[in-house]
C-alpha cells in the first residue's frame, strides 16, 4: 500500500513535470490527403509533406502532432512547418503512447472548426543518412548508395489518401523495394497513392541507387568575426571537409585521373559565395597560400571558385581558411551608445552543404557591456572569454556559440545587442600618444643627464675648440665673399671709371671685411684658452689675411690711379703682376691652413 | 634557460627510428631568437603568429646586419667608409640569397652575429678596456650558439693577435682584449650542448689556446725585459724558448695519442684540402654549397666589389693601424677559402661582408679624395684666372666622380636584377612560362606534404631522401628517417641502400625500418631537373659507402660506356632498382619520355609489386608510395 503509493507520487512528479511539453494525440484529426517529395539526388535528404488536415470532432483544434521515426530524428538537421504561406511555431514533444517516435507540436495560427480543412506544409532537411554501398570502391567505379525510409508518411492521425514522389538523380537505380502502386520514370519513383492507411503505418522502404554528386561534409567550422568600430569588420573561417562518400580502395593514379577521367566521385573544386561586399579575400592553409582558386565578383555576392591542393577521393580530408573583410555600416546598427550588429551564424560553404560543428566567435571591441543575443534557431552559447590582441587593456570581450549538423537552411542572421560607449574609441589612439610622449620624455631626459660621475676636461675643451673653429669658418667664409666683392668692384672701375662711385663702395666693403677680421681676432683669443695649438693657426690665418688683403688694396689704389691717369698702363702692368702673384700665394695659403683647422 | 631546455626536447618525429636528441644536435640561437620576440611580442599584446617571426626574421637580421657594417666600417676608417658599407651589404646578392623574407637559416643570424664580434673586438683592441672585450665576449657566445662557422672567428681572432705580435704592435690594449675574450668566450661556448667540450679538445680550437698561451708569455717577457739588461735577458730568453718547445711538442703527441684530443674532423679537412671530402665522405661532397664555387658565381654574387677590394686592401695597407690588420687578415683569409681554394660556395655568406666593408673603404676614400679637387662653378670661374696651370684637375675629378657613381648605380642595377631574377622565387614553388607566355605555376611540393599531412595516419614513417626531410617534417608533419639535419650518415646510407636496390632487397629494407610511404622526386614530365633520377648516384655512393651497402657497387650503375643513362642502353642495375620503377612507374606508358634528360625511357612495363602509389601529384613531380604490408600466408 505504502509502495503504491509512493509509486502514485513518482508518476505525479513526472507528469507535472513533463506537463507542460506533452502533446496530446487528437483522436478527431484525419489527414484527408499528403503528397510528400523525398529529394535523393544530393548528399543531404530534402523531404517535403503537404498535408491537407481535417477536423473530424467536435471542438475546435488549437495544434497538431508531426511525427519522425527514431533514425530521422537522429540524422535531422532542420524543420520547418508552412501554413499560407507564414511559418508556425514549433516545439517537440512527447507522446506516452509512442515512446519511440519524435514528436513536434505545431501551433496552428487560427484554431481549425469542426469539419474545416486546412493545408500545412512540413519541410525537413536529413543529413548522413545515404548509406555508401559499397562502403568503399575503386578509383574507377560509380558510386553508389542506399537509402532508407518508410514507404508511408509516419503521421499520428489515419489518412484517407497519400502519394510519395521520390526524386534521383540518375536513372541508373541497382535495386528499389516495391510497394504497389510503384511507378519508376527516369528521375523519379512514385509510391502510392495508397488509400485509408492507419495512424504510425511503417513499411520499409530502400533505395540503391548511383549518386555521383559531391559527398562533402564539413567536419568542423570555426567562425571568427572581429568587429572594429573604426568600419571593419574581419571574417575568417576555418574549415575541415571530409569526403564521406564510398572510400577509396587500392592505388591512386594519377596516370587514370589525368587520361581516362573516370573518377566520378571525386571531388576537384566547390563553389563558395561569401557577401558581395567582402574585400581582401584569402584562401590558405597551415602551410601558406592556396594558389588554385578563382574569385568572382557578381552584383549580389562574392564567387570563389576553390580548388583544394589535392582532388578529394571517398575518406580524403582537407583543412584551410578562408578570411575577408566587410565595412561594418551593413552590419552594425546604432542609436547613441546601443549597438545592434545584425549578422550571418554561417555562410555558404558549398551547395548542398553538411557542417557537423560550428564553432562561432564574435570578438567585440573592447570596453562593450550589456551583450544580448538573439538567434533565429535555438544553439549553444559557450562562456564570454577574452581576447587580447593589438594595444588592448583589459581585452576584447568574446562571445562564442556551437551548434552541431547544420544544412542551408540554417544560412540566417544573428542579432547582438550592446553597449559601447562611443568616448572609448579614443583609447586606442591616446595609448598610442602617450606611449610614444613617454617615450620621447624618456629620451629628453636621457640625453639631458649627466651620469658621468668626473668631468672629462679634454673631450670639453676638444668640444669647445671645434664649435669656435666652426665659426672661424664660417666669419672667413663671409670674408672671402666680401673680397669677391671688392674685385667686382675692380673690375667694374676698369671699364666704368667712375672712380667717386667705386670709392664709396669699396669703402664700405672695406669696412665690413674689417669687422669680421675683428671677429675670428675675439675667437683667436676664446680659442687659446683651450688650444694654443689651434690659436697659433688662426692667428697664422689673420696675419696672412692682411697681407692678402694689402695686396687687394693696392691693386685698388693701382686701378683708381690708372683711371685717373696718374699712372700709365705700362706702370700699373709692372706693378700688377707681382701683386697678382702675391695674391696667388696668400690664397694657396689660406686654404691649406682653413683645412687644418 | 634556454640551453637546458634545448638539451631535454627529444624529436621522435625525425630518424625514426633513433629519434633526435634536439639541443645535442642544433645550434639552438635562431630558435631561442625567434621564440623570445615572439613571447615579448605578445606579452605587449602585438598578437603576431610565430610563423611570422620566422618569416620576418632574416631580414630584420639583415638590417641589423647592415648598422653593425656601419660601425664596424666607421671604427676602421670613417664615418664615410661606413656609410658606402652599409649601403653596399644592404643589397648585397651574395648575403641577401641568406637574407630574404622566409629564409629561416642559422646563417641569417650568424652573419650578424659574426659581425657584431668583430665590431666588439675591434673596439676592444683599440680601447683595452674589459668592457668591450666581455662585450665581445658576449657577441662571440651569441655567435657559437648560431652557427658552426663560429670557428673561422676563432681562428682568425686568434690570428690577428698574433699577427700583431709579430709586427711589435702588441701592446697591454690587445692582451686585455684577448685574454678576457678567450676565457669568457671560450666559457660560455661550452654551455651550448651541441659544442660541448670541442673548445678544448678538437684540433680546430686549438690556435686560439695556442695564442692565449703565446699571450700570457709574451706579456710574461716584456715585464722580465724592463726589469732585466739587454745580455741577461737575451741569456734567459733563449734558455726558456727551447724548453718550452720541447715540451709542447711532446705534450700535444702525448694527447694526440692518447686521443684526448680529436683528430681533425672531415669538414676542418675538407677545408684545407678540397679533395679530402669527395674521397672520403660522400655525404659532404653531395650537398651543392660544398661545391667548389665557380669564378662566375664572384662576379654574380659580389659584382663590383671583386675589384674594389684591392683597392680596399692597398687603403689599408697605406695606413696601417692594428684595426686594419684585422680586416686584412679577414679579407684575405675569406677570398683564400672562397674562392682560391674553391672550397664552398657557402663561405661567399663569409666574404660577402669584409667584400662591402673593404670596397666601402676603397669607394669612400677615392671619392673623398676626388671630392675635394671639384670646387664648385663660381669659384672654379676665378681659380682659371688665378691657375692656369691646374687646369684640367677639376675635369679630371668630375670625370672620375661620374665613372665612380656609373659603378655604383650599376652595381644597384646589378644587385636588384640578381635578388629579383635569383633570389626571389620561392624553391618550393616552381614556376613556369606556358606555350603563351602565361604563367604556369607548380606547386607539387606542397600538394603532397599536404596530402600527407590529411591523408595518412598520424604515425606513418615517411622515408625519402633527406633533401626532403625537413620539408617532410614542417608542412606534412609526418615521420621520417633521415633529414637535413645529416647528422647521421649510417642511417642516411641505409635509405640510399633501400632507394638503390632491387626492389626485393628494398623491400627487406623498408621492412626493417619500418617504413608506410615512400616519397621520390619526377622531373620527367615537367622538366624540373633536380629530382631523385639526377641526384641517384649520390644516394648509390652513400649508400655503398658502409658496411651494410657493399652490395652497392658505383660502377654496376654506369653503362659498359661509363656513362649513366636511363634509356634503353643504361645498365640493368639501374633499370631495375627501386627508385626507378618508382618514379617511371605510369610515366611508362607511352610516350614514355624524360623531358630532363631528353630520353625515352628505358623499362617502361615495370610493376612494382610491394609498392602501390599512394598519390601523384599534379604535374608528377612527387609521387608517394604506400608500402603494402606482407601478404598473408597462402594469399
Amino acid at each position: 500500500m505504502r509502495g503504491c503509493r509512493y509509486l502514485l507520487l513518482c508518476v505525479l512528479v513526472g507528469v507535472l513535470a513533463l506537463g507542460w511539453c506533452q502533446g496530446e494525440l487528437n483522436k478527431d484529426l484525419v489527414n484527408k490527403k499528403i503528397e510528400r517529395k523525398v529529394d535523393i539526388t544530393s548528399q543531404v535528404v530534402k523531404i517535403a509533406t503537404k498535408i491537407t488536415l481535417e477536423n473530424s470532432g467536435a471542438a475546435p483544434v488549437k495544434s497538431f502532432l508531426v511525427a519522425l521515426t527514431p533514425e530521422e530524428k537522429e540524422k535531422l538537421s532542420s524543420i520547418i512547418v508552412q501554413s499560407g504561406g507564414s511559418v508556425l511555431k514549433i516545439r517537440e514533444t512527447k507522446v506516452d503512447e509512442q515512446p519511440d517516435v519524435a514528436f513536434y507540436k505545431v501551433d496552428l495560427r487560427e484554431p481549425l472548426n469542426p469539419s474545416k480543412t486546412v493545408n500545412v506544409d512540413v519541410e525537413y532537411i536529413l543529413t548522413h543518412i545515404l548509406e555508401p554501398y559499397p562502403a568503399s570502391i575503386q578509383q574507377g567505379e560509380k558510386q553508389l548508395v542506399k537509402y532508407s525510409g518508410n514507404h508511408y508518411v509516419l503521421s499520428p492521425y489515419p489518412t484517407t489518401t497519400q502519394t510519395t514522389t521520390v526524386a534521383v538523380p540518375s536513372p541508373n537505380i541497382e535495386s528499389y523495394s516495391r510497394l504497389k502502386p510503384t511507378a519508376h520514370t527516369d528521375t523519379s519513383i512514385t509510391y502510392g497513392p495508397y488509400e485509408s492507411v492507419a495512424a504510425f503505418s511503417e513499411d520499409a522502404m530502400s533505395i540503391h541507387y548511383e549518386n555521383n554528386s559531391p559527398f562533402l561534409t564539413v567536419t568542423r567550422l570555426e567562425r571568427m568575426i572581429e568587429v572594429s568600430h573604426w568600419g571593419n569588420i574581419a571574417v575568417e573561417e576555418t574549415i575541415d571537409v571530409l569526403h564521406n562518400g564510398a572510400s577509396l580502395k587500392g592505388p591512386f593514379s594519377r596516370y587514370d585521373y589525368q587520361r581516362e577521367h573516370n573518377s566520378y566521385s571525386s571531388i576537384k573544386s566547390f563553389k563558395t559565395i561569401i557577401p558581395a561586399s567582402a574585400k581582401d579575400v584569402y584562401y590558405r592553409d597551415e602551410i601558406g597560400n592556396i594558389s588554385t582558386s578563382h574569385m568572382r565578383i557578381q552584383d549580389d555576392a562574392v564567387e570563389l571558385d576553390l580548388r583544394p591542393r589535392f582532388p578529394l577521393f571517398g575518406g580524403w580530408k582537407t583543412h584551410y581558411k578562408i578570411g575577408y573583410n566587410v565595412p561594418s555600416y551593413e552590419y552594425l546598427y546604432s542609436s547613441g551608445d546601443e549597438y545592434l550588429l545584425k549578422l550571418r551564424i554561417i555562410d555558404h560553404v558549398f551547395d548542398d552543404m553538411t557542417i557537423d560543428e560550428l564553432l562561432l566567435t564574435i570578438i567585440l571591441p573592447e570596453g562593450v557591456r550589456n551583450i544580448k543575443l538573439e538567434t533565429p534557431y535555438p544553439v549553444e552559447r559557450l562562456a564570454d572569454t577574452l581576447h587580447y590582441t593589438y594595444l588592448d587593456t583589459v581585452g576584447r570581450p568574446v562571445v562564442s556559440l556551437t551548434k552541431k549538423n547544420m544544412v542551408e537552411a540554417h544560412i540566417q542572421d544573428l542579432s547582438l545587442h550592446y553597449r559601447f560607449p562611443s568616448l572609448l574609441m579614443l583609447q586606442e589612439p591616446l595609448l598610442v600618444v602617450l606611449a610614444f610622449f613617454l617615450l620621447f620624455l624618456m629620451v629628453i631626459l636621457y640625453v639631458r643627464l649627466d651620469l658621468t660621475l668626473s668631468k672629462d676636461e679634454a673631450t670639453e675643451s676638444k668640444m669647445r675648440v671645434s664649435s669656435h673653429c666652426e665659426q672661424v669658418h664660417t666669419h672667413h667664409e663671409k670674408r672671402a665673399r666680401l673680397y669677391e666683392k671688392l674685385e667686382e668692384e675692380i673690375h667694374k672701375l676698369k671699364s666704368s671709371k667712375d672712380v667717386a662711385q667705386s670709392q664709396t663702395t669699396t669703402k664700405k666693403i672695406q669696412a665690413s671685411i674689417k669687422d669680421e677680421t675683428q671677429f675670428i681676432n675675439d675667437l683667436v683669443g676664446k680659442i687659446r684658452a683651450d688650444s694654443t695649438d689651434y690659436a697659433d693657426k688662426v692667428a697664422e690665418l689673420q696675419k696672412v689675411d692682411k697681407a692678402l688683403r694689402e695686396c687687394v688694396v693696392q691693386q685698388l689704389t693701382n686701378v683708381e690711379k690708372l683711371v685717373s691717369g696718374k699712372m700709365s698702363k705700362q706702370q700699373y702692368m709692372d706693378t700688377d703682376n707681382p701683386l697678382h702673384r702675391k695674391k696667388e700665394e696668400a690664397l694657396e695659403r689660406i686654404k691649406s691652413l682653413l683645412s687644418a683647422i | 634557460m634556454c640551453v637546458c631546455v634545448c638539451v631535454c626536447v627529444f624529436d621522435d618525429r625525425a630518424w625514426y627510428p633513433l629519434g633526435r636528441i634536439i639541443g645535442g644536435t642544433i645550434y639552438p640561437g635562431l630558435m631561442v631568437t625567434s621564440a623570445a620576440i615572439y613571447h615579448i611580442l605578445n606579452w605587449l599584446h602585438i598578437s603576431i603568429d610565430v610563423r611570422n617571426v620566422c618569416v620576418f626574421l632574416a631580414p630584420l637580421f639583415s638590417s641589423f646586419t647592415t648598422i653593425v657594417t656601419y660601425h664596424l666600417a666607421k671604427e676602421l676608417k670613417s664615418p664615410g667608409a661606413g656609410l658606402v658599407a652599409a649601403v653596399m651589404i644592404a643589397i648585397v646578392p651574395g648575403y641577401i640569397s641568406r637574407s630574404v623574407a622566409g629564409s629561416y637559416d642559422n646563417e641569417g643570424i650568424a652573419i650578424f652575429c659574426m659581425l657584431l664580434t668583430y665590431y666588439m673586438w675591434i673596439k676592444a683592441v683599440k680601447t683595452g678596456t674589459l668592457f668591450w672585450s666581455t662585450m665581445a665576449a658576449l657577441a662571440y657566445f651569441y655567435m657559437v650558439s648560431s652557427w658552426g662557422g663560429y670557428v673561422f672567428l676563432i681562428n682568425i681572432i686568434p690570428l690577428h693577435v698574433l699577427t700583431l705580435m709579430i709586427t711589435g704592435r702588441f701592446s697591454h690594449r690587445v692582451y686585455v682584449a684577448y685574454s678576457s675574450l678567450y676565457v669568457i668566450g671560450t666559457i660560455l661556448s661550452m654551455q651550448i650542448s651541441f659544442v660541448g667540450f670541442q673548445p678544448v679538445s678538437t684540433s680546430e680550437h686549438m690556435g686560439a689556446f695556442g695564442v692565449f698561451g703565446l699571450c700570457q708569455i709574451h706579456a710574461f717577457v716584456d715585464y722580465v725585459r724592463s726589469h732585466l739588461n739587454k745580455n741577461q735577458f737575451d741569456t734567459l730568453f733563449r734558455a726558456v724558448i727551447s724548453t718550452i718547445a720541447a715540451a709542447g711538442v711532446l705534450t700535444l703527441a702525448v694527447l694526440a695519442a692518447l686521443g684526448k684530443i680529436a683528430p681533425w674532423t672531415g669538414r676542418f679537412y675538407s677545408l684545407l684540402d678540397p679533395s679530402y671530402a669527395k674521397n672520403n665522405i660522400p655525404i659532404i661532397a653531395s650537398v651543392s654549397e660544398h661545391q667548389p664555387t665557380a669564378w662566375s658565381s664572384f662576379y654574380f654574387d659580389l659584382q663590383m666589389l671583386t675589384f674594389m677590394f684591392p683597392v680596399g686592401l692597398y687603403f689599408c695597407f697605406s695606413n696601417l693601424t692594428d684595426e686594419n690588420i684585422f680586416i686584412i687578415l679577414y679579407g684575405v683569409l675569406s677570398i683564400y677559402f672562397a674562392g682560391v681554394m674553391g672550397v664552398m660556395v657557402r663561405l661567399m655568406l663569409v666574404l660577402a661582408p669584409v667584400m662591402c666593408i673593404l670596397s666601402g673603404i676603397a669607394v669612400s676614400s677615392l671619392l673623398s679624395t676626388y671630392m675635394k679637387q671639384i670646387d664648385d662653378v663660381k669659384v672654379e670661374k676665378k681659380k682659371q684666372r688665378f691657375e692656369g696651370n691646374y687646369f684640367m684637375r677639376s675635369e679630371i675629378a668630375t670625370l672620375f666622380v661620374c665613372v665612380m657613381s656609373v659603378f655604383l648605380v650599376m652595381y644597384t642595377l646589378h644587385c636588384t636584377w640578381v635578388t629579383s631574377e635569383a633570389y626571389s622565387s620561392p624553391s618550393i614553388v616552381l614556376s613556369a612560362r606556358g606555350h603563351d607566355g602565361s604563367r604556369i605555376i607548380f606547386d607539387d611540393f606542397r600538394e603532397a606534404y599536404y596530402w600527407l599531412r590529411h591523408n595518412t595516419p598520424e604515425d606513418a614513417k615517411v622515408m625519402s631522401w633527406w633533401d626532403y626531410g625537413y620539408q617532410i617534417t614542417a608542412m606534412a608533419n609526418r615521420t621520417i628517417l633521415v633529414d637535413n639535419n645529416t647528422w647521421n650518415n649510417t642511417h642516411i646510407s641505409r635509405v640510399g641502400q633501400a632507394m638503390a636496390s632491387s626492389e626485393d632487397k628494398a623491400y627487406q629494407i623498408m621492412r626493417e625500418l619500418d617504413v608506410d610511404y615512400v616519397l621520390v622526386i619526377f622531373g620527367g614530365l615537367t622538366g624540373y631537373s633536380s629530382d631523385d633520377i639526377n641526384k641517384f648516384l649520390w644516394m648509390v655512393r652513400i649508400g655503398g659507402s658502409t658496411d651494410k651497402g657493399t652490395h652497392i657497387k658505383e660502377h654496376d650503375y654506369y653503362t659498359p660506356a661509363g656513362e649513366f643513362r636511363v634509356d634503353k642502353e643504361g645498365s640493368p642495375t639501374l633499370l631495375n632498382c627501386l627508385i626507378f620503377g618508382q618514379v617511371y612507374t605510369e610515366g611508362g606508358k607511352p610516350p614514355g619520355y624524360d623531358r630532363v634528360r631528353n630520353v625515352e625511357i628505358g623499362n617502361k612495363d615495370f610493376e612494382l609489386d610491394v609498392l602501390e602509389e599512394a598519390y601523384t601529384t599534379e604535374h608528377w613531380i612527387v609521387r608517394i608510395y604506400k608500402v603494402k604490408d606482407l601478404p598473408n600466408r597462402g594469399a
